[in-house]
C-alpha cells in the first residue's frame, strides 16, 4: 500500500485538524481543552481581570473565597484571582521560552556530539552527565548564585536557568537519536559526498529527529512551570509584586490556615497547567511514536 | 497434481475480502479471493509487493487487528470457518492445525530464549506431554529439519545460529504439533541462494515425508516452480490466475502472468519457455478501474476491460482458471529476442580503478576478523565488474573500502592512477565526486524528510556549486524515466522501484566515473527489477560509466556484467569474462552458486544434499592456510585443500580459477545437472 498519499495533502487545514481531533486519544483531548483555556486566559486575562494585579484593598484583606473574590484576598487586600489571571502569560512565557532555548541548545549539542562521536562525544557526554547528576533545583540555585545579585529577579535569568536545567537532558535524547540516524544510508551518502558535520546535522539529522525533539520539548515544557514556580516560591524568581504563581503561593503560605483559598487557587492554576501539558504531551508522544503499519513489509 | 475441485480440500478460502484502515476510511486490499488447497498439495501464492498475498496468508491464521477489517469471506479448515472462530478455539487451531513460517527468522525468534525452549513452548501449549517427552520431541524435530539432534543445539540462542539455521528452527516450530496445513510467508527471502536452495529442498523433503499441505507465499515465481503444485497469481488484491505450475510457465493465460514471467531475469536465455514482454508501468492503487485492476498496464486492454468486473473462471483445462475476458483472443506473443550485450564499452581506454593486495579487517586482537584477504581488482573505464558471493564473502566490504568508508589494512587503491586515501574525509572533492555509491535499500538511502528535488539537486550544488535548478532536476528525473512532477514529493510517496531510480539519479547528478551498485535490485519486485536493470544498461551504454555491480543474483549478473569475480570468505576463487565464468570449467563454489539458482520448471531431486555441503560449524571456524572453500567443497581433496593454498589456474584469456583440481576435472558439464546427479 502506498503510505500517506497525496490525497492527505490536498485536504484543507480544518478537516485535517478535525480528523486529528477525532483520532486523538481521550487524554489528549482533555489536555488540549485545558491548555486552550490556559492560553485564552493568559492572552486575554489582563483585559478582563476584575482588579489590577497589584491593586490593594480590592476587598477586605483575608476575606476568604467568595463570588467577588473566588481565590480570596491576601494581607494587602489584593484579589488573588485577578493576580492569578494576570500571571498566566508570565508563567507560560517564562516556561516556554526557557524550554525552547534549552531545546535549541540541547539539540545542537546532542546532534553534534552523537554525529561526530569519538573522544569529543565522550567528553561532552561526561559533562552532560555531571550536569544531570546535580538535582535540578540545586543546579538552578547554583546558576542564580553565580550570576550574582545584579541579575536577581531578572526574567532573562529565569529563562536562562530553565534552559540550563533542560539543555543537558534534551541533549542526551538528541544524541541518542543522532547516533541511530547516523547509521542510516542517507547519512552515509552525505558523508561520502564530503558534507561537513553541520550540513549533515541540518539536512539529514535534524529533520529526522524532529519527532523525538518535539516530544522532548513538550515533556520538558510540562514541568517548566513547576520549575519556574519553585524558583518563585524560594524567592529566587521574579520580584514582588509580579503575579508569578510560585511567588503568590510563597507570599501566602503563612495564610494557609487563615485563608486557604489564597494558596489553593494559584496552586490549582499551576497544577491544571502541568496536568494539561502532560496529557497533551503523552498523546503527542503516542501519536509520533506510532510507527506500526500493518500490511507493510 | 490435484485439480481445484478436490472433493475434500485441506483448506478452502471463499470470497475473502479484507480492508485496511487508512485515514478516516478503509482501503480494500484483498478483493473476493477464492482458492482451495488439496490435501498434500503445495499451493503457491505469487505477486508483487502490495498485492495482498501476505494479507491472505495472515487471514488463513485468523489474524485480527484493529487496523484491518475482514469484509467478507470464509476460510474453511477442518469443517469450521477460521474467521468466525472464537478466540479460544482459534488458539487451539493456530500452531496445532495451521502453522506459520514467517519471512524473517531473526525477528521471529525471541533473542532471549534458547531455541529448544521456544519450540517447547508450542508443545507445552498444545499437548499434554511431560517435559521429558517434549524435549524428546524437540530433538526429533531438530533431526527432521536437518539440525543436529543434540541438547547442545537446542540450548543455543538464535544469534548463535546462521540465518538458514534460524529458518530451520522456525520450520521445526511450525511442524511441532504435526499441523495439517503450513503457511509459509516468503520463508527464504532474506537468505543466500545456496541457503535458499537448502531450505526449499528441505521443504520438498518434509512435504514428501509428512504429506502436509502448504501455502507458499512469495514474490519469486522461479522459486515456486521448484516447490509448488499449483500457483495462484495475485494482482492488486485480486486473484487473476490459478494454474498448475507447469502451465504457468509454458502457457500463461493472464496478461499479468505473462508480464511477470517476461520480467524474470533468466540464467538461461536460450530456454524454450515462451519469452514474454516484461511488465510495463506500475501498480497505482489510487486509479484502479472498476473492472480488471490490470487494465491500465495491459497492452491488450479494451474499454470494456476497465469497466466490467472479471471473475476467476475455469478455462476448461483441469485446475486452471483465469480472470480475463480476453484470454482466449490474446495470441501468444512473439518471443522477444534477448539482447544480452549492447555494444557498449567500445573505445575502452585505461584502467579506472585498481586495487592491489587489499586486505581489510574489522576489530582487533582476538576479535579481529579478516573480511577481505589480498584482493587484486581492476575496472577499466566503462567496464562493468560484478562481485558475486554469499553474505559474508566480503563483497560489500570491498565496495565500502573503495568508497572510503573502511580503510584497508594493507594494499593500495588507485583511481585513474592517483592513490585513494583510506578515509573518505581525506580524499579530494573530485575523487569523491567520481565514485558514487547506490545502496541496496532506497528506503534508507533517501532522507525521508527531504523532497526528491532536494535529494537530486544537492550533489550538483555541492560539487559544481550550481544553484538548485528545477529544470536540471526535471532532466535528471527524466533520465531515470520518472515524471518531473515527482520533484515535489517525499520518498514515502514513491514506490520502491521509483525510489531506487531517484537514488540512481542522485548518484548520476555528481557525474561519476564509477557507479557502485550494492545489491541495488534485491529489495525490488521482479517487474521493477527488470526495469531498473534496463535503466542501468541504458545509462551505461549512453554515458560510458564504469560499474561495480554487487549481487548475489547470478541471473542479473549475467545480464549486466562484462566481467565477474566470485568471492568466498574474502578471497577471489574465480574471475573472468562473463561468458567464461558461466561456462565450464567452474570453480566448485561457482558451480554451487549457479546450480542453486532456481530455474523455472527444472525441478531438482528431493534430496537435501546439494553439491555444496554446508556445514556451518566449519564455515564459522577460523580457517587454515589452505583453500577458503575447504570444508564446504563437494570435491575436496582430503589432506590437501585444508592445509595448502590452492594455485591460481589460468583457464582462458582473463579467466582464472583458484583450485587444486586440474581444469579438466572442473569442466564436467554439470551446470544444470540431471535429476539424479545432486541426490548423490
Amino acid at each position: 500500500m502506498p503510505p500517506s498519499s497525496n490525497a492527505d495533502r490536498r485536504v484543507g487545514l480544518l478537516p485535517r485538524l478535525a480528523l486529528f481531533w477525532r483520532q486523538a486519544p481521550l487524554g489528549m483531548q482533555i489536555g488540549i481543552v485545558i491548555l486552550a483555556v490556559h492560553l485564552v486566559v493568559a492572552a486575554t486575562g489582563p483585559f478582563w481581570a476584575p482588579y489590577g494585579y497589584s491593586q490593594m484593598r480590592a476587598g477586605m484583606p483575608l476575606s476568604g473565597a467568595s463570588w467577588a473574590h473566588p481565590f480570596g484576598t491576601d494581607q494587602l487586600g489584593r484579589d488573588i484571582f485577578s493576580r492569578v489571571v494576570h500571571g498566566g502569560h508570565i508563567v507560560l512565557a517564562l516556561a516556554l521560552s526557557g524550554t525552547l532555548l534549552g531545546l535549541a541548545a540541547g539539540a545542537v549539542i546532542g546532534l553534534w556530539s552523537g554525529y561526530v562521536g569519538g573522544w569529543i562525544d565522550e567528553v561532552v557526554q561526561r559533562l552532560i552527565e555531571a550536569l544531570i547528576s546535580i538535582p535540578f533545583l540545586v543546579l538552578a540555585l547554583m546558576a542564580i548564585a553565580t550570576a550574582g545579585p545584579q541579575w536577581s529577579g531578572n526574567p532573562v535569568l529565569i529563562v536562562l536557568v530553565v534552559a540550563l536545567v533542560y539543555a543537558p537532558r534534551i541533549a542526551r535524547m538528541a544524541r541518542a537519536s543522532a547516533v541511530e540516524i547516523a547509521t542510516r544510508d542517507h547519512v552515509t551518502v552525505a558523508r561520502l559526498r564530503g558534507e561537513g558535520a553541520f550540513s549533515v546535522m541540518r539536512r539529514e539529522l535534524l529533520p529526522n529527529a524532529t519527532g523525538v525533539l518535539l516530544v522532548e520539548f513538550a515533556l520538558r515544557a510540562g514541568y517548566a512551570p513547576v520549575l519556574v514556580g519553585s524558583l518563585g516560591f524560594l524567592g529566587f524568581g521574579l520580584r514582588p509584586p509580579t503575579p508569578e504563581w510560585g511567588l503568590i503561593i510563597s507570599e501566602n503560605r503563612a495564610l494557609l490556615i487563615v485563608s486557604p483559598a489564597t494558596v489553593i487557587g494559584p496552586g490549582l492554576a499551576l497544577a491544571s497547567l502541568v496536568v494539561g501539558l502532560n496529557l497533551f504531551t503523552e498523546g503527542l508522544a503516542r501519536i509520533l511514536g506510532r510507527t506500526v503499519r500493518l500490511g507493510a513489509q | 497434481m490435484t485439480p481445484t475441485g478436490a472433493p475434500d480440500p485441506a483448506l478452502q478460502v471463499e470470497g475473502l475480502s479484507v480492508s485496511y484502515r487508512k485515514g478516516a476510511g478503509f482501503v480494500r486490499v484483498v478483493d473476493d479471493v477464492s482458492f482451495a488447497v488439496a490435501r498434500g498439495e503445495v499451493f503457491g501464492l505469487v505477486g508483487e509487493s502490495g498485492c495482498g498475498k501476505s494479507t491472505v496468508a495472515l487471514q488463513i491464521l485468523g489474524y485480527r487487528s484493529p487496523l484491518m477489517r475482514t469484509d467478507a469471506g470464509r476460510v474453511v479448515f477442518g469443517g469450521a470457518d477460521v474467521l468466525a472462530l472464537p478466540r479460544a478455539a482459534l488458539d487451539r487451531v493456530r500452531g496445532a492445525g495451521i502453522a506459520f513460517v514467517p519471512q524473517n527468522p531473526t525477528t521471529a525468534l525471541n533473542p532471549g530464549i534458547r531455541v529448544g525452549a521456544q519450540i517447547d513452548e508450542i508443545l507445552a501449549a498444545h499437548t499434554e506431554a511431560a517435559p521429558a517427552a517434549r524435549m524428546e520431541r524437540v530433538r526429533a524435530l531438530f533431526d527432521l529439519v536437518g539440525l543436529p539432534a543434540t541438547d547442545a543445539a537446542a540450548a543455543k540462542y538464535p544469534h548463535q545460529m546462521s540465518g538458514g539455521q534460524q529458518q530451520r528452527v522456525c520450520i521445526a516450530m511450525a511442524l511441532a504439533c504435526d499441523p495439517a496445513f503450513v503457511v509459509l510467508d516468503e520463508p527464504t527471502t532474506g537468505l543466500d541462494v545456496t541457503t535458499q536452495r537448502q531450505i526449499v529442498d528441505l521443504l520438498g523433503d518434509l512435504r514428501a515425508r509428512l504429506g502436509m499441505s502448504m501455502l507458499y507465499v512469495t514474490h519469486d515465481l522461479g522459486l515456486l516452480s521448484q516447490i509448488a503444485d499449483r500457483v495462484g497469481v495475485m494482482y492488486a488484491g485480486r486473484m487473476v490466475e490459478v494454474a498448475p505450475v507447469a502451465d504457468i510457465f509454458t502457457a500463461p493465460a493472464h496478461p499479468y502472468t505473462r508480464g511477470l514471467i517476461g520480467s524474470l531475469p533468466r540464467l538461461d536465455p536460450d530456454t524454450a519457455a515462451p519469452a514474454a514482454r516484461p511488465l510495463r508501468g506500475l501498480l497505482r492503487r489510487q486509479d484502479l478501474p472498476e473492472g480488471c485492476p490490470f487494465a491500465p498496464r495491459c497492452e491488450h486492454a479494451e474499454p470494456a476491460c476497465a469497466r466490467d468486473r472479471q471473475p476467476l473462471e475455469p478455462t476448461g483445462t483441469p485446475g486452471r482458471s483465469v480472470a480475463c475476458r480476453r484470454w482466449r483472443e490474446i495470441a501468444p506473443e512473439i518471443p522477444s529476442s534477448e539482447v544480452i550485450d549492447p555494444a557498449h564499452g567500445a573505445g575502452r581506454s585505461g584502467q579506472l580503478l585498481v586495487l592491489e593486495g587489499v586486505r581489510i579487517a574489522y576489530g582487533t586482537g582476538r576479535r579481529r576478523f579478516e573480511a577481505v584477504r589480498a584482493i587484486d581488482l581492476a575496472i577499466a573505464e566503462g567496464e562493468t565488474l560484478a562481485l558475486v558471493g554469499e553474505s559474508g564473502s566480503g563483497k560489500s566490504t570491498i565496495a565500502r573500502a573503495i568508497a572510503g568508508l573502511v580503510a584497508p589494512e594493507a594494499g593500495r587503491i588507485t583511481l585513474a592512477g592517483a592513490p585513494l586515501a583510506g578515509d573518505v574525509a581525506d580524499r579530494t572533492t573530485d575523487q569523491r565526486r567520481r565514485i558514487q555509491y547506490v545502496f541496496q535499500n532506497p528506503d534508507a538511502s533517501l532522507n525521508p524528510r527531504a523532497r526528491i528535488l532536494e535529494a537530486i539537486a544537492r550533489p550538483a550544488a555541492f560539487f559544481f556549486g550550481r544553484r538548485p535548478d528545477a529544470s536540471a532536476v526535471a532532466r535528471a528525473l527524466d533520465d531515470v524515466r520518472l515524471d518531473p512532477g515527482y520533484a515535489a514529493r517525499f520518498p514515502d510517496e514513491l514506490s520502491g522501484g521509483e525510489r531506487q531510480r531517484v537514488a540512481i539519479a542522485r548518484a548520476l547528478a555528481a557525474e561519476p566515473a564509477l557507479l557502485m551498485c550494492d545489491e541495488v535490485l534485491s529489495a525490488l519486485d521482479v517487474s521493477v527489477q527488470a526495469s531498473v536493470l534496463e535503466l542501468l544498461r541504458r545509462l551505461r551504454a549512453e554515458r560510458g560509466i564504469a560499474m561495480l555491480f554487487i549481487s548475489h543474483d547470478l541471473a542479473v549478473v549475467r545480464m549486466l556484467a562484462d566481467r565477474v569475480m566470485v568471492l568466498f570468505r574474502g578471497e577471489v576463487v574465480e574471475t573472468g569474462p562473463r561468458e567464461a565464468v558461466f561456462a565450464p570449467p567452474f570453480h566448485p563454489y561457482s558451480r554451487s552458486l549457479i546450480e542453486a539458482v532456481p530455474v523455472p520448471l527444472r525441478r531438482r531431486a528431493g534430496g537435501a544434499a546439494g553439491p555444496d555441503r554446508l556445514r556451518p560449524d566449519v564455515a564459522e571456524a577460523p580457517r587454515g592456510p589452505g583453500c577458503a572453500y575447504a570444508g564446504r567443497c563437494a570435491v575436496e581433496i582430503a589432506g590437501l585443500c585444508v592445509g595448502t593454498p590452492p594455485p591460481l589456474r589460468t583457464a582462458g584469456p582473463g579467466h582464472a580459477i583458484r583450485c587444486h583440481h586440474m581444469l579438466d576435472d572442473l569442466s564436467g558439464a554439470r551446470a544444470h545437472p540431471p535429476a539424479g546427479n545432486t541426490a548423490q
